[in-house]
């Protein structure tokens, strides 16, 4: 089997339909939405819903290809992945049934495999950086707010599902911390070149100032910064974060 | 009556089983885990993904036994060459459209094969001093067990057609002979393959039968009475050839070039149907295939060549036309 395969091998049923982020983002500005769906309406969630079910499904499948990936890599590396790949197969069927709950299906909104892309760094400990601290931490974001906003509207079911949820993705961010540090031990180049992948992705993810510090009600994404220490992020990276959210790119 | 202290291996040769088991464990793991990209269906790689963790415990559990029997930890060891020419076959099943191939060398081959191994392993054992093994077999026994299970449900779910039978009864000979000719994942041959009939039931979140309901939960696709007309105009446009008669479908910016012209003519003769029909905002994308798919993803069949339509609809004055079209690679539309 072909290692490190592109993101354009990622396979699909038919029902999904693929776009780039940005030309999905463009045709909501064009019709006067906002680029990124917010959490005011039961449909806006919905679609955040569907958009966090094909992350699952991606970080399955990034998860699956670092387990084959990386043969070399300890061994308890690959268990970790291979832990996160079952988590993440429970998390997509969980979100696959939250979107049967919000009345919604499989395919109903376009699927962006720019999270993909972001798991497709060749060296494990850019990958592990990548995915397991900036893409788990965004998870971590998005899903303590959908925590809160659930609760607020009064869905338990959305509320403990994302909940149980929320409390893996911390345990995956902290193999990331852990990951990171092990596999760069006396190779501080390595270390240098993952930890400026992962900035990369969490600079993409402020989504233009879309995720920032602030209230739950009072921004489109909001930092968790609890979730993030209990993953092993310090306060130091965490006013990193909160520093590039203030100067993010439009997305 | 057999001694109770008798028994069949020496702890050398115990460990030697122990390593061979743990290369099939550890190699069918991460294979698994790396088919979950290339795999369409949305059962399969849940099934997978289930399965991948299962036997990373296994294979680590036969790792750690390693050291209590006077050998390296966490090392495995093919049983030999062969066992590895027959991994290697099972592992060369990675296009999208061999689904059925990757299924049925794991879930019909292999770990059928492990799982015979494992209970004639158990109940040779001695069981006063190889509980620690024991226990080991009992798990992977138990799990074993409830994959092969799953595997053959998710096999039922794909197996459609007389054609995919004959296809994966095909790759189950070719495989079986592989492994065969390798005497098995022990090398001991010959081989059993073990049965799961009357396998108990799996929790819910184990289910296969879950896997495949989650797969086909979408039902029927909410399109509007006028988005649906108005696609089942164009779509037999272009399917009984008639392109101007498409073209009023198509806002006038919209410009389908020679190439797709062609192609579009090419898809003249066949059926069509959605596959696909999301929402971006009040616009909706249909993947119409031709005798196979529309965002409306459309999909042409038009004989040989299978034509699948990406196609943005937008509702203008004169109500619903075709903003944006393309043609897309049909992934999983004919799956397994």
């Amino acid at each position: 089997m072909e290692r490190l395969i592109a993101y354009d091998k990622l396979a699909r049923e038919d029902r999904l339909v693929r776009m780039r982020a940005r030309e999905v983002a463009q045709l909501k500005v064009d019709q006067g939405l906002p680029p990124f769906p917010d959490l005011l309406s039961r449909d806006s969630i919905k679609e955040r819903v569907h958009g966090i079910m094909v992350g699952e499904l991606q970080a399955m499948e990034g998860a699956g290809r670092s387990v084959y990936d990386f043969p070399d890599t300890p061994w308890e590396f690959t268990m970790d992945m291979a832990r996160q790949v079952w988590d993440e197969s429970r998390h997509v069927e969980i979100y696959v049934r939250l979107l049967e709950h919000l009345d919604g299906y499989i395919g109903e909104f376009p699927e962006t495999t720019i999270l993909w892309r972001c798991a497709c760094a060749e060296d494990a400990a850019a990958r592990v950086a990548g995915v397991n601290r900036g893409l788990e931490g965004l998870a971590c974001d998005v899903f303590n707010q959908l925590v809160h906003i659930a609760r607020k509207m009064g869905d338990p079911i959305l509320e403990r599902a994302v909940d149980y949820v929320l409390a893996d993705e911390i345990t995956h961010v902290r193999m990331g911390s852990k990951w990171l540090a092990r596999l760069t031990e006396g190779d501080p180049e390595r270390r240098r070149r993952a930890v400026e992948f992962q900035e990369t992705i969490d600079e993409r993810f402020n989504l233009g100032g879309i995720r920032r510090e602030g209230e739950h009600d009072a921004v489109p994404i909001s930092i968790a910064t609890e979730a993030r220490r209990e993953g092993g992020f310090t306060d130091e990276e965490i006013a990193r974060l909160i520093r590039t959210t203030q100067r993010s790119a439009v997305y | 009556m057999t001694h109770p202290l008798s028994g069949f291996l020496e702890v050398d040769e115990s460990a030697r089983t122990v390593r061979h088991y743990r290369y099939a464990v550890e190699r069918m793991m991460r294979i698994l885990g790396g088919w979950i990209a290339l795999t369409p269906e949305l059962s399969v790689k849940l099934l997978l993904g289930r399965h991948v963790w299962d036997n990373a415990q296994h294979a680590d559990l036969w790792g750690k036994r390693l050291p209590e029997l006077r050998a390296a930890a966490q090392v495995s060891e093919p049983a030999n060459a062969r066992l590895v020419a027959f991994m290697d076959a099972l592992e060369a099943a990675e296009a999208p459209g061999e689904t059925i191939e990757r299924v049925v060398g794991v879930y019909r081959v292999l770990k059928p094969q492990l799982l015979a191994t494992y209970e004639a392993h158990l109940a040779s054992a001695n069981a006063v001093y190889e509980p620690p093994t024991c226990r080991i077999l009992t798990r992977g026994i138990d799990d074993e067990r409830r994959h092969v299970a799953a595997g053959e449900t998710i096999l039922r779910h794909l197996l459609r057609t007389p054609a995919l039978e004959t296809r994966a009864r095909a790759a189950e000979a070719s495989l079986w002979a592989l492994l065969e000719a390798a005497g098995g994942v022990t090398g001991a041959g010959p081989l059993a393959r073990a049965s799961v009939t009357g396998a108990t039931a799996a929790p819910l979140s184990d289910d296969a039968r879950e896997f495949i309901r989650l797969e086909q939960a979408t039902g029927a696709w909410p399109i509007a009475p006028e988005l649906a007309a108005a696609l089942g105009a164009f779509g037999d446009a272009l399917a009984t050839g008639d392109p101007e008669g498409a073209r009023r479908w198509l806002e006038p910016a919209v410009e389908t070039g020679p190439d797709l012209q062609g192609r579009l003519l090419a898809a003249r003769g066949g059926g069509h149907r959605v596959v696909a029909f999301a929402r971006v905002g009040q616009q909706r994308l249909v993947k119409l295939q031709f005798d196979g798919g529309a965002v409306v993803k459309l999909q042409l069949d038009g004989g040989a060549e299978s034509l699948t339509l990406l196609l943005r609809w937008v509702l203008t004055g004169a109500g619903w036309r075709v903003a944006a079209l393309e043609p897309v690679v049909a992934s999983a539309a004919q799956t397994a």
